[in-house]
This record gives structure tokens, C-alpha cells and sequence, in this order.
């Protein structure tokens, strides 16, 4: 079977289960978060009025004649400019467009992309004379030949401050089972390990790295889950994979699967290691999201004896009626989950974890519910935005994602900011509409706001 | 007749034209004068994590502007008996500090504080001063001018002075129009705005140039660590005050100023309560810039430490208990939570002080202080400065 018509069956499947448990139908997704920015941004600069503007990424749409940007845009809906665009950097060079914004602890700016020639960029920000940010550069950084970058954590292990990122397509999106996670200084953002240990390469029962995606770490161990093949088709994974960061070896592959409501693997793909830093005295757990599961997962990490125990299903969207759970995102007392289907995200207690006990009703935004940013409005009042938009690989065919009717009906191209006391959805900016692109990405653009590594 | 008649006619065109287009003249020149078009100042950057920055909307940084308010910045004339230039007590090469524990001008008395480094002025644009007297560069600029114990200069007689030089005219017309009390401070006031230090030790660490020492290293993290017992957290609850301790102050309110125990209820200096006439605010001074901080001894507002040791030393067991107090000092001791009898102390041991000192050593920026175009624009010869 040739990999149009897997895809093809893949979003069959994918329609099929999803008008059986919730509304529509559609399809997979990927992405990232943030990080905790420990040492630098929040503490150390002082925003002058910039929380209610967002770091955005815009998706050209060839057959509307635009071009792939990152941009500024106020995102307060009680400014009476809200949803301008105040700057915007075009990056025609970089196609399929920057996937995922990061800043690191020490304030810089970096991007994972899919482009082949260019998968992680840093951008570098500056200002004028007038004190407005603008981009100076995006420059490509160097990573070994790897391919679709995705999420990126910086973290500390001994006297090693290491940048870590997940590159689905690995050595190359040829392989069928390729994926690798890159290691680098966190300080000269040079590749000082490639982990690589594909399935078809090492021994039956040893651990493999497969489509690498969210990650997340605490202490010496890390976790980073096992997606989905770049091209969407090739395969699907349903594990988790441990990393050992004294030796930067996988050690482990744990399994997150159950019910299969659409009758693929369960494709784990965002992953949040419950930590101490996040909420004080926890017992550590990982918790894993499954873009096809549909689901929740919590696996116990004994930090004693750096043991993981079984996986145990939390939140069952097929049951619940949403599907395709993307990203985990907090702030001071709750945590966030987005929901590509219907579009919603569901907030919980922070001090619950990792139990999901539930701090409100869902918000409600637009299907391809995915990244979201926090900040206060003019008159103080506290909101959450949400980009609605699933997926950006686009399609080969035609090279405009909006063609694929499957993937359209999870990309609203929406941002809608809501009333994060109630809900209450306020405004919406269609990036579509408004500017002929789809969004891609929301980051704010003064600090990152939220826990969040991953 | 008729050829002289058209010569009369044709002299009068004449003169009518010379007259016409020395009126021309006459009004572009004096539009020329009324509406100066500086050139909007070239190649400028400052670095996106320091955060936003406001210009004035009257006063924008311009190339004609930063020229005019860097001659007035050394110059002399400035002062009552031109004996005095801005640049008497900030000094480029400690920073825009003038080594001294506080100040001396032209009167021959020693001033009430301790002078402020010039840095990054930009990210704090309200409340300067030790105590935040006043709420923009351009008001701070006219202070020390008129004030008799510092410049001692009569801002009328200074205006005649410059009205006589032969540049200043010229740089004014250019800049701002004409010669003015408010054009000065204007000018002072851009130039101070352009006084930009980015490239420290540290601030290349920012931009991935290089990395800190293992010391300086554990000094950033008690730098940026406030004390937490809960997860076992040392800290040296520096960042606690000094969060803008890479610009120069706070924004909103008087967020930036703050008791830091330097003396008992008895003693304490009037600070803030100057500006506000809080009773609460007494004793609370602006939290300084820490940028160039190894340059700026001695320290606090009145300059009573001569060494960064022993600043340390004074968070570590000098702290002197009254109401104004900073609460983010009293609870910060590194301490366990069951501990007994505790002192207001940070507790931090030897190898923890001097780690925090060589960080702070990393925030020298040794480019600013040899930077061209902050430096003296006289010519040493004819018009020698302190």
C-alpha cells in the first residue's frame, strides 16, 4: 500500500472514530511547549505594556499568494488594535514554515522547523530607537542532517546544562522507523550527542526511539513519546521511551495504549514530567497525551529506585466525547490540556497532580484547539488565548493545507481569547481571513508565562 | 524714452525679484529655524530582553540631539563658576560614577548622596534619584545645574552663555530650535537615554558568546534564587530587589525602591518618604542599577561600603531591623524551617559570598567604558575635564 493511500485510510479511520465518540472527524497533529524560564525573562526584564502581544508564526497559503512569517500581534481584545499585526519578519527561505517557538532560560529565541535544510533556527530579536521589538535574523543552526524538529527543553544534569531536542524525522524521513533526539550545549547550541537507536537496528526487546515528539525531564531521567511518522503514514508509535541523561542512553520503552478508538496506535504526543518544580511535594509522575488514544495517561516514577510502574488511563476522551489531546500548559494553580476536537481546553487543579481533578468548565474555543498563551487585558482582567490550528505539514499535492477538507475542519486558523475566570470567549482574530495565512504557533512575546515543559 | 521707460520697469522687476526671493529666504529661513529636522538616530539597537523602553514623544533620540546633549554632558559652562561639567562626578571610565562615597561641587560641600552610575537609563524613565525626586530624565537633567551646592548655575545666565558660544547655536538650531532651559534637558536627557551597556561578561553568556566560570556560575543561581527550604534551595535573594539589575529601574510606581536594612528605625534617612510623604517609605532608596557594579564603589547612598565584600557582609549579618524593613529580607535566610533563634541573615557561607561577587563582576562592561562616542567630544588641550 503506497503511502497516499495509507494517508487516506488513516484519515478514514481517523473520521470514523471521531464522529463515533464526539463530532467530526480528522487527524493527527504535533507539536510542542515551552520552557520554564528559570533564569532570565520574566524575572529580569520588565515588559513596558508588551504581555498582551503575542510571537506568532503564520503559515503562507500558496494558492492565496502569502508568504511564511513570524509577526508581533496584539492580542488584547480591549485594545482597539487587537489582532493587528504590529511586525512581521517574512521567511520565504524556510518552507514548510518554523514549527514551534521556544525561548530558553537565558531569554534567546529558538524554533524547530520542518524545512530539511533548516529543522531548528534561532531568532534573533532586538529593538529600534523607539524601544519596538524587531527581528534582526533568523539563522539556521546546525544539527547534524536532522529532520522535522519539534519540541526543545533545556535542563541540567550534574554540571551539564543541555539544550534537548526531538527531531521526527531523525536522519531522514526515508527511514520508516527513524527519529533521533539531539543534545546540545545549552550555552555554544552545539550538537554534542544525536541519540539514535531505531527499532529495525537494535535488538528484539532492546529500547528504541521511533518518531520523537514531546519530552519532558526530571533529575537524570528523561521521557519523550513516540508519534507518528512525518509523513503521516508511514507508521505510528504507542510508547513512551526513557532516556538515562548520565549516559544520554534510552533505557526503556513503556507502552500507552488502550482502546484504539480509531483503530490506529495510539500515538503518544505531548508528555509533561509532574515534578517537584511544579508542584510542591508531589510523588513524580509522567503524564502522556494520545493524539489517536484520545486519552490521558499517568505513569508513577518511584524517584528512589528510578523505576516507572505501569501506565494507568486517566481521561478517556472517547468516553468524554473529545478527541486528539495535544498540549499540557499551566500557570500558577491550574493545568491546561488542549483538545483538537471539538476545540476545547480542559483545566485542572495544579495541586491535584497527578491526578486530574478539574478546576472549571472546559473553554471552549475552535477545533485544532492547540498552543495557548496567559496575560492580563488593559483593565487587568486575566485571559487565556488559544490557537486553533492542528496541523501545518500541509499537503504535497497542492502545497495548501487548507485544501485538505479532513485537515481544514481542525484548522480554524483562529486565536480566541477568553475570560479565563469563566470561559467566557471574548474575541477572535482569523488569521485566515484577516491576513490569507494560517497560524501555526502562539507564543507571548515578552516571556513564556507559564510551567511548561514540558 | 521707451527704452529707458522698459529699463526703469525692467529694474524694478528686478528689484522686485531680489526682493521676492529674499523674502523667500528670509521665510524658509525663518520656518528652518522654527521647525528644525533632525536626522532620526542611525543604526541604533538595544537588546529585545531588556524589555520595552519609552522615548518621549517630544523628545525622540535623535543624531543632532545626542550630539548637543554629549557637549553639554562635559561641559564645563554648565556650572556657575564653569568649574563643573556633568561628567565631573560621572565619570565614563567607573561607569558614570565618580568613585567618591558622595559627591562634591562646586560649593566644596559633600553632597547628600552617593552619585548614581549612568546606564541603560532607558528602562526605568520614572523616579531617578536615590530618593525618586523626580519623574523623567529631562526634570533630573536641570536639577544638579541649579542646585547650589552641585553646578550652582542660574538656568538664564547659562542660556546667555551658550547664546555667545560659537557652536551652540548651531547645534541647537539643529536639534531643537533654539536655546532653552527645556531644550537643554532635552538634550542632556537623549544623550543619557543612548548611555547603553550590553556587552558585559554576562550579557555575552546571554547571547551564548561564552560561558560563565563554575564560581561565577553558582553565583548566578544564588543571584537569581530566592531562599526555599521546601525544595533545598540556597539563594542569595539578590533578584528579589534587583530584578532589573541589568537596566536601570522599574517603570510603574515606586516598585524600585526599597529598604535594605542599612540602618536602625532611629537613623534612617528620610528616602522615599521625601518624594511620597509616606511615613512607610522611610528609609527606602531606589534599588541602583547593578550594571558595572564592580566599578561604582563605594556603595549604597551614601557610599558606605568601599568594597563589594562588604556589601556582602551586610546582607550576610548587617542587617538593621526597622519598619520599613523589606519583608523579602527579613524571610530570607536559607535556613531550615524548624530552625530556632534565627537572625535576619542570608546565611550564606564563604565559597557562597565570594560566588556571588564574581558574578556580580561579570556584569562589567568594558566596551562602555571605553566607548568613543560616550566619551569627552572637548579636545583635551583646550578644554581639559575631571
Amino acid at each position: 500500500m503506497n503511502n497516499k493511500m495509507l494517508n487516506y485510510l488513516l484519515c478514514v479511520c481517523l473520521a470514523a472514530g471521531l464522529s463515533a465518540c464526539s463530532r467530526e472527524a480528522e487527524e493527527p497533529a504535533a507539536e510542542t511547549e515551552q520552557t520554564t524560564a528559570e533564569a532570565m525573562p520574566a524575572a529580569t526584564r520588565d515588559s513596558g505594556g508588551e504581555e498582551t502581544q503575542a510571537l506568532v508564526l503564520l503559515r503562507g497559503l500558496p494558492t492565496l499568494d502569502t508568504t511564511n512569517s513570524i509577526a508581533i500581534v496584539e492580542m488584547d481584545p480591549e485594545a482597539e488594535n487587537f489582532g493587528a499585526i504590529l511586525y512581521e519578519f517574512e521567511t520565504p527561505d524556510i518552507d514548510p514554515p518554523l514549527h514551534h517557538i521556544y525561548y530558553s532560560p537565558t531569554g534567546r529565541v529558538f524554533a524547530t522547523a520542518m524545512d530539511p535544510k533548516c529543522s531548528l533556527v534561532e531568532i534573533l530579536l532586538a529593538r529600534d530607537a523607539s524601544g519596538s521589538p524587531l527581528i534582526n535574523a533568523v539563522e539556521c543552526i546546525d544539527t547534524g542532517g536532522q529532520q522535522v524538529g519539534e519540541d526543545i527543553i533545556w535542563h541540567s544534569v550534574g554540571d551539564n546544562d543541555y539544550m534537548i531536542v526531538t527531531f521526527m524525522g531523525g536522519s531522514g524521513v526515508e527511514q520508516s522507523d527513524g527519529g533521533t533526539i539531539a543534545v546540545l550545549d545549552a550555552q555554544s547550541i552545539e550538537v554534542i550527542k544525536i541519540i539514535e537507536a531505531r527499532k529495525s537496528n537494535v535488538g528484539e526487546g532492546e529500547p528504541f526511539i521511533m518518531y520523537p515528539h514531546g519530552l519532558s525531564a526530571y533529575g537524570d531521567r528523561m521521557v519523550v513519546t513516540s508519534t507518528i511518522h512525518p509523513d503521516l503514514a508511514t507508521g505510528v508509535g504507542n510508547s513512551i521511551t526513557v532516556i538515562d541523561l548520565n549516559t544520554l542512553e534510552p533505557i526503556e520503552n513503556i507502552v500507552v495504549e488502550d482502546s484504539m478508538p480509531v483503530g490506529f496506535p495510539s500515538s503518544p504526543v505531548e508528555v509533561l514530567f509532574v515534578r517537584p518544580s511544579i508542584v510542591a511535594g508531589v510523588e513524580p509522575a509522567v503524564l502522556v497525551n494520545t493524539m489517536f488514544g484520545f486519552e490521558t495517561w499517568s505513569i508513577a516514577y518511584d524517584e528512589a529506585n528510578k523505576t516507572f510502574a505501569a501506565p494507568v488511563k486517566i481521561y478517556d476522551g472517547a468516553e468524554q466525547g473529545t478527541g486528539v489531546p495535544l498540549e499540557f500548559y499551566g500557570n500558577e494553580t491550574e493545568l491546561f490540556i488542549s483538545h483538537a476536537l471539538p476545540g476545547v481546553v480542559k483545566r485542572y487543579e495544579l495541586a491535584s497532580l497527578p491526578e486530574l481533578v478539574s478546576s472549571g468548565a472546559d473553554i471552549v474555543s475552535d477545533a485544532g484547539a492547540h498552543h495557548m498563551i496567559f496575560y492580563a487585558t488593559k483593565s487587568g482582567k486575566q485571559v487565556i488565548a488559544v490557537q486553533n490550528n492542528l496541523l501545518n505539514l500541509g499537503n504535497a499535492a497542492d502545497d495548501d493545507p487548507t485544501d485538505i477538507d479532513f485537515i481544514a475542519k481542525v484548522n480554524a486558523h483562529t486565536v480566541t481569547v477568553h475570560d479565563l475566570a469563566t470561559g467566557e470567549k471574548l474575541a477572535t482574530v482569523n488569521f485566515r481571513e484577516r491576513y490569507n495565512k494560517g497560524i501555526d504557533n502562539i507564543e507571548g512575546l515578552f516571556t513564556s508565562g507559564f510551567v511548561h515543559h514540558h | 524714452m521707451e527704452s529707458g521707460g522698459f529699463g526703469s520697469i525692467n529694474k524694478s522687476i528686478a528689484m522686485l525679484s531680489l526682493c521676492g526671493v529674499m523674502l523667500i529666504a528670509i521665510i524658509y529661513g525663518f520656518v528652518a529655524y522654527i521647525e528644525p529636522k533632525p536626522t532620526p538616530l542611525q543604526g541604533f539597537t538595544a537588546p529585545f530582553v531588556f524589555g520595552k523602553f519609552r522615548v518621549p514623544v517630544d523628545n525622540p533620540l535623535t543624531q543632532e540631539a545626542v550630539q548637543l546633549g554629549r557637549r553639554l554632558f562635559y561641559d564645563k559652562q554648565l556650572s556657575g563658576d564653569n568649574t563643573v561639567s556633568c561628567s565631573t562626578c560621572h565619570l565614563q571610565h567607573l561607569a558614570f560614577t565618580d568613585g567618591k562615597a558622595r559627591s562634591v561641587g562646586v560649593s566644596g560641600k559633600t553632597l547628600d548622596f552617593n552619585s548614581m552610575s549612568l546606564a541603560n537609563l532607558m528602562w526605568g524613565p520614572r523616579h531617578f534619584f536615590w530618593n525618586g525626586r523626580v519623574d523623567s530624565l529631562e526634570e533630573q537633567a536641570l536639577a544638579p545645574i541649579q542646585d547650589p551646592n552641585e553646578m550652582a548655575q542660574n538656568l538664564d545666565d547659562l542660556i546667555d552663555e551658550l547664546e555667545a558660544d560659537d557652536v551652540y547655536p548651531g547645534l541647537f538650531r539643529s536639534a531643537y530650535g533654539k536655546i532653552s532651559a527645556e531644550n537643554i534637558a532635552r538634550a542632556l536627557a537623549t544623550f543619557e537615554r543612548t548611555l547603553i551597556s550590553a556587552d558585559s561578561k554576562y550579557d555575552q553568556y546571554l547571547r551564548g558568546e561564552l560561558k560563565l566560570s563554575a564560581e561565577e556560575e553558582l553565583g548566578r543561581k544564588l543571584f537569581m534564587a530566592h531562599p526555599d527550604v521546601k525544595v533545598s534551595l540556597r539563594g542569595g535573594n539578590c533578584i528579589d530587589c534587583h530584578s532589573q539589575f541589568l537596566t536601570s529601574g522599574f517603570n510603574a510606581q515606586f516598585d524600585g525602591f526599597s529598604n535594605n536594612g542599612l540602618d536602625t528605625e532611629a537613623l534612617l534617612n528620610p528616602g522615599l518618604q521625601f518624594t511620597t510623604g509616606q511615613v512607610t517609605d522611610r528609609g527606602k532608596f531606589k534599588v541602583p542599577t547593578l550594571r558595572n557594579i564592580a566599578l561604582t564603589a563605594p556603595y549604597m547612598h551614601d557610599g558606605r561600603f568601599t568594597t563589594l565584600e562588604q556589601v556582602l557582609d551586610h546582607y550576610n549579618e548587617g542587617i538593621r531591623v526597622s519598619d520599613s524593613l523589606s519583608p523579602l529580607i527579613m524571610e530570607a535566610d536559607n535556613q531550615p524551617q524548624d530552625a530556632v533563634n534565627i537572625r535576619i541573615s542570608l546565611n550564606l557561607n564563604e565559597e557562597e559570598k565570594r560566588a556571588v561577587i564574581a558574578f556580580l563582576h561579570t556584569l562589567t562592561d568594558h566596551s562602555f567604558i571605553t566607548e568613543d562616542k560616550f566619551s569627552n567630544p572637548f579636545d583635551a588641550d583646550t578644554m581639559p575635564d575631571a
